[in-house]
């Protein structure tokens, strides 16, 4: 195609603008965006239609073959089972706890780097660090951190007289103890967002509020807050889809449990196809999943008046 | 002078070692001025403020808190699995260094166990994921960037919209679709599905909309064509955001730890992360000494690499937050 174009071009020299020759242009344009269409709607978008197919399906428990439509049986037996409410109530506790910590502290440690005061490198390429480190691996070290027997958090909370906890093993402490290792890993995000807002506010403002004596916190509260909305929402996004999607520390760490006490819906979706070889309960577990975090994200642009990339 | 020279001088040294930390040149002692009590032109202009001290100890210790199971790790890997189960409790300064460090657990994975393999095999992973990456999210930025063509905002939202899927539950799905291709148990298979990445298409399309249209304009009066502007003027313009794509799926494909998992059932294939994983899986006891001596292996290069290129990190992670 580009050779006929520039063998056209050779033929009968044209004065061409940027946008006239629409026509092949176009087709050159299509060309080059049909690798990255091909490859989504085979790896992104199939797979959801190949789970949607497979959510009204029975499957035979030992050839894993589909053996007929079933309607919404799945949904029904998934709605029924107690594991599946309470890996419900556990993706809502995932991303509250993980709001709750995240939000604030990435906004603390983002205003900090901002001042450029003594050590604020060190937080920053200590944050960059955790963003590097690879889940599996944080995964695996914060569960010998938190083992209960021979762990270094027991043996740092001893100096304080705390007597040992029981971390992953305790069916209170096991969601808050995942939710603190995946909060760890993943708060150089909200961190980095936030710094970027920041940044991009005028030193001005500040001068102005400092002259019309307003004390540091007066200009946090007046200045920074409000023109850090933006920041603030698309950081609300991000830390949602990244805590309903809390996975690898699940099956490294806790495997669900213990009593289930850890278990949310991805996990539960991924046990029943795996483990409980009900791979039509587990596809309607991952079409639930979607639509539960389509419905929180529709609530929070709903809520914030937001477009999320225009 | 006796009577005040205390409290002046602990200020003093806070606000001096607080002052080295900000690159201040070095030169003005200052002990010395505020016998005579001119104090040196920095002093004067940057009040002394016990606060900044406090907050660069809290900073010092936030700092620590966030990198500590890195460094704990890392120094644990010196340790013998005996040592690390009988040492790390109850506290002393042995559960943070070792008492008698080793290099044993490196010899071990690399010799007995093999782990070079693993990391071999990841950088192959690894490299396709980057090489194909760049190639479709830098042609698909493109277009999107600078042409015209029909449903093209339609397209680019259905580039997009897959940044919400939770690719976590959609792994089984995923897997069937990879299967039905003849690719499980191949390196093809392992990277094949992230190349084409919303996040690495925004990317690229962001970078592509600021190289001025001008030179394209250019370009095309004089007769380039279409290949030839995309390879010579387009892809040299956007270096750093390629630099940015390449880190952010190096650190991405490196770290991927369950799609491997499942769809690599060939262990002579498997990558290191898994690899790693298997240390504290495989066997009746943990090996703790090599996992921690794999998983440092595996973070260490990372985390120097994304400190070292931090501008482009910090930016591709801000991008590819959808910013």
């Amino acid at each position: 195609m580009i050779t006929t174009a520039t063998k056209g071009r050779a033929a009968a020299p044209r004065r061409t603008t940027w946008r006239s020759g629409k026509a092949h242009r176009g087709s050159a344009a299509l060309l080059m965006i049909l690798p990255a269409i091909v490859g989504i709607a085979l790896f992104q978008y199939y797979p959801v239609i190949v789970a949607a197919v497979h959510s009204l399906q029975a499957f035979d428990p030992f050839t894993h073959e589909a053996v007929g439509f079933t309607g919404l049986d799945n949904y029904s037996r998934m709605f029924s089972s107690e594991d599946f409410q309470a890996a419900l109530k556990n993706t809502v506790l995932y991303v509250m706890s993980s709001m709750l910590i995240e939000i604030p502290v990435s906004l603390a440690l983002a205003v900090f780097i901002d001042q450029h005061l003594p050590g604020t490198r060190f937080v920053r390429v200590s944050v960059i660090a955790t963003l590097a480190a690879s889940e599996t691996v944080a995964a695996i070290v914060w569960a010998q951190l938190y083992n209960p027997d021979q762990g270094l958090f027991n043996g740092l909370l001893s100096v304080f007289g705390v007597p040992p906890q029981d971390f992953l093993n305790s069916g209170s402490q096991a969601l808050v103890s995942v939710v603190l290792m995946s909060s760890w890993k993943s708060i150089g995000i909200p961190t980095l967002i936030f710094l970027t807002g920041l940044q991009a506010i005028p030193k001005d403002y500040y001068e102005a509020a400092s002259i019309d004596g307003a004390s540091g916190f007066r200009q946090f509260r007046s200045v920074t807050l409000p023109l850090l909305r933006g920041s603030g929402t698309v950081v609300l996004f991000m830390a949602t889809l990244q805590s309903t999607r809390i996975f690898v520390p699940i099956v490294l760490m806790t495997q669900g449990g213990p009593d289930g006490a850890t278990r949310n819906l991805v996990f539960y979706s991924y046990e029943q196809a795996f483990q409980f070889n009900s791979r039509g309960v587990g596809s309607a577990a991952a079409i639930f999943m979607l639509l539960f975090l389509g419905a929180i994200i529709a609530v929070q642009f709903k809520l914030l008046g937001r477009r999320y990339d225009a | 002078m006796t009577h005040n020279a205390a409290p002046i001088d602990s200020i003093e040294r806070g606000s001096s070692s607080g002052r080295r930390k900000t690159g201040r040149p070095a030169g003005a002692d200052p002990a010395l001025p505020s016998a005579d009590g001119d104090l040196p032109r920095a002093s004067r202009s940057r009040r002394i403020r016990p606060g900044r001290i406090l907050v660069a100890c809290g900073m010092v210790i936030v700092g620590l808190a966030f990198a500590f199971p890195i460094l704990w790790m890392t120094l644990t890997a010196f340790k013998s699995t005996e040592a690390f189960l009988s040492e790390t409790y109850p506290l002393s300064w042995k559960s943070f260094l070792p008492s008698q460090p080793t290099v044993d657990n490196f010899r071990s994975i690399f010799g007995a166990f093999g782990f070079e393999w693993n990391l071999i095999n990841t950088a192959i992973v690894s490299a396709g994921q980057i090489v194909g990456s760049m190639v479709v999210c830098s042609l698909a930025g493109y277009a999107f960037a600078l042409k015209e063509f029909r449903f093209r905002r339609a397209l680019f939202a259905f580039c997009m919209i897959p940044a919400f899927l939770p690719a976590e539950a959609l792994i089984v799905p995923l897997y069937d679709v990879v299967k039905s291709l003849g690719l499980v148990s191949t390196y093809l298979g392992l990277f094949l599905p992230f190349i084409c990445n919303p996040f690495g298409i925004l990317l690229m399309r962001q970078a592509f909309r600021e190289v001025p249209r001008s030179i394209f304009e250019a370009a095309e009066m004089d007769g380039a064509s279409e290949a030839r502007m995309f390879l010579s003027i387009g892809l040299p313009g956007v270096k750093p955001a390629l630099a940015t794509l390449a880190l952010l799926q190096f650190i991405w494909s490196w770290s991927s730890f369950f799609w491997p998992l499942v769809a690599m059932q060939d262990p002579a294939k498997q990558v290191a992360q898994v690899g790693m994983a298997n240390f504290a899986t495989a066997a009746n006891t943990p090996l703790y000494g090599e996992v921690f001596a794999a998983a440092t292996v595996l973070t260490v290069p990372v985390v120097a690499l994304s400190i070292v290129l931090q501008r482009y990190y910090v930016k591709g992670m801000v991008s590819s937050s959808g910013r």
